[in-house]
């Protein structure tokens, strides 16, 4: 039976939403900044995974999403979905920008100039802190005024399902093939016909918008803000979780959000030796298993109910298909 | 088998690099029809030749007319979508994409094309090829010469006009060599147009129709290889035949 895997995961969403309700408010939680990492590994994914562009500006375009939600709706009294989307705007335009001065540059010099732009960006939001309170933290409209965690998790859940849809829809389209080409090699995929620097400055700008998108949830989710939501120790998390996953697929990715956020709640009695124990485990699967920690799992999981004959014709399908993308 | 029209022309093209003259005013015309064998020695300027003709690298003075078109500044893909296709002198492919989607990245970048006609067209180049067994394997995974091969299927996919290909004998079983050569002959005989860089000077004057030879960044001969065989300055230049 073909396509067994995506039945089974149709199932256990249905009933993870049906019985969400029965979560304490302590795990509830965790499953919503679950979900919130979960958009942001996915698009990082998106990024460096798929494009070969390792940006460490990721968590930057979150804080920026958010401090732009939270002011707009602080200044101006507008809704809530709407400081969001102008926060998503925001970042795809600030993306797009850096996208393009960076053009020329990979591997390490875009890791350097990105985290360059990130500490910028943390900076002056610690240093104007007659906008952003600085350091104090900006205090933030909540999204639902109420004490029940349930409206946020749905919400997370939404805005998650979502991204993961249009950028399932990138990935299996000839973009997602685009994206790939010039991961593996810029100049030959240029030669194919692939305008490589319209496709780096897009692909920047859609991933920092959905960065913007969760660090706009985030601001009026947890109601209040502080620049360190942008900063270097959060970035090396989303980058452990992506590493660990497997940054090369979108469900691996994700995966891996959830299974660190667990983690680090489940080993909260280490307290600061949870972050040595991530960073061997960040090390063991550079070493061991580059594609991440989940990707042979998912490998399988996707092969389910698929007899011989059908992974044959599996195999032959055109590439779009390719179910594990 | 010529038609005299021109196609691609390097005008006055000059090139240094850290002030080495890699190009010297280099006059390159090349017309529809033509199969070119490009040779020099070592640091001669034949890639760099290509690099500008293909819209890789800017020259610093001169320029590449395309179809009657002054290209100016415009990038390589643009170049691609006006039919010049190229291989690299040192094999450059989607490593971790398979034989298959190698081919569809060119091909999904034709105007109108579909998933389905692209993977029809790859799938019936990769027979041409001699890789439609491979076609799910990852092209990292491909010998030497069969990545060669598929590089020149990658660049069939754009249904190019021209194809410049730098070094494509190189390091390639003479086996596998030869039927590269049968490939290469049975599309210009459909009407392609050929621009071949090597060092295999037998290959070469095996298949060229017209030979192009540069020294130290200029073009000191352009003729029938059997003038060029005999011309002093190139013998002088090129040793080796």
């Amino acid at each position: 039976m073909r396509g067994l895997h995506i039945y089974i995961q149709v199932g256990v969403t249905a009933l993870a939403l049906t019985y969400a309700p029965q979560l304490n408010s302590y795990w509830m939680h965790v499953a919503i900044i679950a979900m919130f990492y979960a958009i942001l590994s996915s698009s990082w994914s998106l990024l460096a995974g798929y494009a070969g562009l390792f940006s460490l500006g990721h968590m930057a375009f979150a804080s920026i999403g958010g401090y732009t939600s939270a002011l707009l709706v602080q200044w101006y009294g507008i809704p809530i979905p709407l400081g969001m989307a102008a926060g998503v705007v925001m970042c795809c335009v600030l993306g797009g920008l850096i996208g393009w001065v960076c053009l020329r540059m990979s591997g390490p010099y875009l890791a350097i100039f990105t985290l360059g732009f990130a500490e910028i960006v943390r900076i002056t939001f610690s240093t104007e802190d007659d906008i952003t309170a600085g350091m104090a933290g900006l205090h933030t409209e909540r999204l639902f005024n109420t004490s029940s965690r349930l409206p946020f998790f749905y919400t997370a859940f939404l805005l998650l399902a979502l991204s993961l849809l249009i950028m399932g829809l990138i990935v299996r389209s000839r973009w997602g093939l685009y994206l790939r080409a010039l991961r593996e090699d810029e100049q030959a995929a240029e030669a194919s016909g692939v305008p490589v620097a319209r496709f780096r400055i897009l692909i920047f700008a859609i991933a920092s918008g959905f960065a913007g998108l969760a660090g706009g949830f985030y601001a009026h989710y947890i109601g209040i803000l502080t620049p360190s939501l942008g900063g270097l120790d959060l970035m090396a998390i989303l980058v452990v979780m992506c590493v660990i996953g497997g940054m090369e697929r979108l469900p691996t990715a994700v995966g891996g959000a959830f299974v660190v956020e667990y983690l680090l709640e489940a080993l909260r009695a280490y307290e600061q030796w949870r972050f040595p124990i991530f960073g061997i485990l960040l090390l063991l699967t550079m070493r061991f298993a580059r594609n991440g920690l989940l990707t042979p799992l998912w490998l399988q999981f996707v092969r389910l109910g698929e007899t011989r004959a059908s992974a044959a014709i599996a195999a032959r399908d055109v590439p779009q298909k390719d179910s594990s993308a | 088998m010529s038609s005299g029209t021109e196609l691609v022309k390097g005008v006055g093209v000059t090139k240094s690099f850290g002030g080495i003259l890699a190009n010297d005013e280099v006059e390159f015309a090349i017309a529809e029809g033509d199969l070119i064998g490009l040779i020099g020695p070592n640091g001669s300027g034949k890639t760099t030749l290509i690099n500008i003709l293909t819209g890789h690298l800017r020259p610093d003075r001169g320029g590449v007319v395309l179809r009657g078109r002054q290209m100016g500044d415009q990038p390589a893909h643009i170049y691609a979508a006006m039919g010049v296709a190229r291989t690299f002198q040192l094999t450059q492919l989607f490593g971790r994409m398979t034989v298959l989607e190698n081919l569809l990245v060119p091909g999904l970048t034709r105007p109108h094309s579909s998933w389905a006609s692209a993977v029809e067209r790859a799938r019936s180049y990769l027979e041409f090829l001699n890789l439609g067994h491979l076609e799910q394997l990852h092209a990292k995974n491909l010998s030497g010469g069969q990545q060669k091969l598929l590089e020149l299927g990658r660049c069939l996919m754009l249904e190019p006009a021209i194809l410049f290909l730098d070094e494509p004998f190189a390091g390639v079983h003479p086996r596998l060599r030869d039927e590269l050569i049968k490939r290469i002959q049975e599309l210009h005989q459909a009407g392609r147009t050929f621009v071949i860089v090597d060092h295999d000077t037998e290959a070469i004057l095996r298949i060229s129709r017209r030979l192009v030879v540069m020294n130290r960044g200029r073009k000191i001969a352009d003729g029938p290889p059997a003038e060029i065989r005999v011309d002093q300055a190139v013998v002088a230049a090129y040793a080796g035949f």
